[in-house]
C-alpha cells in the first residue's frame, strides 16, 4: 500500500507544478526478467503500471509504479512458484546542463508471497542524458547508483546499479507513446549464520511500453 | 567725324528699346518724337519730346518721353545730357531697367551712371515661402542705388515691426524670421513692407504688400517598417542528418553494453527481450526521424536581427511620436507677396 502512498502524493506535487510547464501521465504495458542468487532461479513476467512525468522549468519528476506475475521459466529448477511484485520508481531531477540532468529517488520492489523473492528497497542517486532526436521525440539514457539497499532477507549489496534507456514519441496532439527498458543489478552479499559472505546477487530487466497524455 | 555720327546714329537706331516701337503713345508730340526716332531723325525727336513734356502726359508717357531723349542725347555723344534724361526716367519709373545686350554701350553706360546719381531703392522683392515659425525666415531683396541709410519696417493692422536698419549700398539681402521680440510669431495678416533710404536731405521709400498667413504643421506618419530593412523568418529547417540513427544506436549501445557489463556470470545472461522491445523502438524512431524532414528550428540570428529591428523601429516612432507632438505645437507661416495697387512705386 506504501508505494501507492507514495505515487499519489507524488502526484500530487507535479500536478500543483503542472501549469508552468508540462505533465504527462498514462499507463504501460511491462515486460520482465527475474533472477536471484544463482541462474537458475529465472522468472519471466508481464504486467501493467502507469507513469507519471512533469516538468517545472529546470526541475523534473517522474514517477512509475508497476506490477508484474513473476513465473519461473522451464529451466527454473528451485523455483516452483510464481510470484507478484509490485515496484515503484520516483525520481527527481535537475538540468545541469542542456542534455543532462542530476537525479535522485528511490526504488522499491516488494514480492507477495513475501517468501518466494527478495522485496528490496534503495535510494537511487544518478544522471541521465536525454536528447531529441526528432520533433516530438526523446531519447533517455539513465545511470543510477542504488544506495542503501534493503532486502526483507537481510544482506548488503556494496555494488547496486540501474540502468536505462527511454524513448518517449508525440504520437498525435496531446498523445505520446513512451518505452522504457531498465536493467537492475544488486550484488547483495549475505551471511547466513554467521558463517561467511556468500553472494545472492538480484538481476531484473523491465520494459515499459505505453502510451501517455501530455498536458 | 562727320561720317562716323551717322554710323553711331544708326547702331543707336538698332538699340532701341523694343518697349518704345511696341506701345503706342497717346500724345501727338511724344508720337512724331517716336517716329522722328525710328526713322534715324534723331535732331527732330528732342524738340519733339521737349514740345510732349510741356504737355500734360501720363507717368509712362512722361518716363518714354525722358528715355527717348536719353537714348538721342547718348547717341550724339551728349553724355550729360542723356545722363539727366536717365535720372528723369528711373525717378518715375525706379524699377526701369535697360537690357545690355540690346542697348547701345552709350545709353547704357549713361543709363548706368544716371542710377548712381539717383538715390532709389529698387527691385523689392520678397519669395514666397512657408516654413515653421521660428525655423526660417522670409527672404528679402533690394537694392539701393546709392550708400544710404536704410530702414525696413512691415506695417500691417496689428502694428509696425522693424525688420532691419543699416547703411546699405548696391544688392542688399535681408531675411526677417517673422517672429515678435517674444519669439511668437507675428499675426497672420496683410502687411505692407515698406523699404526707407535716406541720404541726408534725399529719401526714398519702396513698399511691397506681403500676406502672411497660418497653417497647421504636417505631423510625420508612424512608421511600420524601415525603408531597406525587413524581417528575416525566425525559425529555420536545418538540413536532414544521421543524427537521430545516430544517437539511438548510441544510446541503445550504451544501455547493452552497460547490460552485458553488469550481467553477472552466476545468474546468466538475460533474454534481451526487453533491451530489445526498447531498443528497436530507438532505432525504428531514430530512423524515422531520420528520414523525416526536419522540423523548423528556431533561427537564434533572425531572432535578434529582428528584435533589433522591431527595437530600432519602436525608437523611430518614439521619436516621430515626440517630434508630432512639438509639431502640433507649432505653426506654419506661409508668406505670399501681394500685387502692388495701381498708382505705387
Amino acid at each position: 500500500m506504501r508505494p501507492v502512498v507514495w505515487g499519489v502524493a507524488l502526484f500530487g506535487v507535479v500536478a500543483r507544478a503542472a501549469p508552468a510547464q508540462e505533465v504527462s501521465v498514462g499507463p504501460h504495458f511491462a515486460l520482465g526478467d527475474y533472477r536471484e542468487v544463482t541462474a537458475g532461479l529465472h522468472y519471466l513476467g508481464t504486467g501493467g503500471g502507469g507513469t507519471l512525468w512533469a516538468r517545472y522549468h529546470r526541475f523534473s519528476a517522474e514517477a512509475s509504479v508497476v506490477q508484474l506475475q513473476f513465473h519461473p521459466t522451464t529451466g527454473s529448477t528451485p523455483a516452483t512458484a510464481g510470484f507478484t511484485a509490485t515496484q515503484v520508481d520516483a525520481w527527481l531531477a535537475y538540468d545541469v546542463a542542456s542534455y543532462v540532468s542530476l537525479e535522485a529517488g528511490i526504488t522499491r520492489r516488494t514480492a507477495d508471497p513475501a517468501f518466494n523473492a527478495q522485496s528490496v528497497g534503495a535510494v537511487r542517486a544518478g544522471a541521465r542524458a536525454f536528447y531529441g532526436i526528432g520533433p516530438g521525440a526523446m531519447l533517455v539514457f539513465r545511470v543510477n547508483y542504488l544506495a542503501a539497499p534493503s532486502f526483507t532477507g537481510g544482506g548488503r549489496a556494496p555494488v547496486a546499479l540501474d540502468l536505462g534507456l527511454g524513448l518517449d514519441v508525440r504520437l498525435a496532439g496531446h498523445v505520446h507513446g513512451t518505452a522504457a527498458y531498465a536493467f537492475q543489478r544488486i550484488n547483495r552479499k549475505v551471511n547466513p549464520g554467521g558463517t561467511g559472505e556468500v553472494d545472492a546477487p538480484i538481476q531484473e530487466t523491465l520494459a515499459r511500453l505505453g502510451v501517455a497524455v501530455g498536458f | 567725324m562727320t561720317r562716323r555720327v551717322p554710323a553711331l546714329m544708326l547702331l543707336a537706331g538698332l538699340a532701341l528699346p523694343s518697349r518704345l516701337g511696341a506701345q503706342e503713345a497717346q500724345n501727338a508730340s511724344l508720337r512724331r518724337a517716336q517716329q522722328a526716332y525710328d526713322n534715324l531723325e534723331y535732331r527732330q525727336v528732342v524738340p519733339f519730346a521737349q514740345a510732349a513734356l510741356r504737355e500734360r502726359l501720363t507717368g509712362s508717357e512722361r518716363a518714354r518721353a525722358y528715355e527717348l531723349m536719353g537714348f538721342t542725347y547718348g547717341a550724339m555723344d551728349s553724355i550729360l545730357k542723356a545722363v539727366d534724361a536717365f535720372k528723369q526716367v528711373v525717378l518715375i519709373d525706379p524699377e526701369r531697367q535697360l537690357d545690355p545686350d540690346r542697348t547701345s554701350p552709350k545709353a547704357y553706360s549713361a543709363f548706368q551712371v544716371a542710377l548712381g546719381q539717383v538715390l532709389l531703392v529698387r527691385q523689392l522683392r520678397i519669395d514666397s515661402t512657408s516654413f515653421v515659425g521660428g525655423q526660417g525666415a522670409v527672404p528679402i531683396r533690394f537694392t539701393v542705388t546709392q550708400p544710404a541709410r536704410v530702414i525696413t519696417r512691415a506695417i500691417g493692422s496689428a502694428g509696425t515691426f522693424l525688420i532691419d536698419s543699416g547703411a546699405w549700398n548696391g544688392q542688399v539681402n535681408l531675411r526677417w524670421p517673422l517672429r515678435l521680440a517674444g519669439g511668437d510669431p507675428v499675426p497672420a495678416g496683410t502687411y505692407t513692407l515698406v523699404v526707407d533710404a535716406r541720404l541726408g536731405q534725399n529719401t526714398f521709400s519702396a513698399s511691397r504688400p506681403i500676406r502672411v498667413s497660418y497653417g497647421s504643421v504636417d505631423t510625420l506618419p508612424h512608421l511600420t517598417s524601415l525603408p531597406g530593412y525587413q524581417y528575416l523568418p525566425e525559425t529555420e529547417v536545418p538540413p536532414q542528418s544521421w543524427r537521430p540513427v545516430g544517437l539511438a544506436f548510441l544510446y541503445t549501445g550504451g544501455a547493452l553494453v552497460g547490460t552485458v557489463g553488469l550481467e553477472g556470470s552466476n545468474l546468466g545472461s538475460t533474454t534481451g527481450r526487453e533491451l530489445g522491445i526498447v531498443g528497436g523502438a530507438a532505432l525504428v524512431t531514430g530512423i524515422v526521424m531520420m528520414l523525416r524532414k526536419p522540423a523548423a528550428q528556431p533561427a537564434e540570428a533572425n531572432i535578434l536581427y529582428n528584435r533589433l529591428l522591431r527595437e530600432q523601429l519602436a525608437r523611430r516612432n518614439e521619436d516621430i511620436a515626440k517630434e508630432n507632438l512639438a509639431r502640433r505645437r507649432q505653426v506654419q507661416l506661409t508668406v505670399v507677396p501681394l500685387p502692388k495697387p495701381a498708382g505705387t512705386r
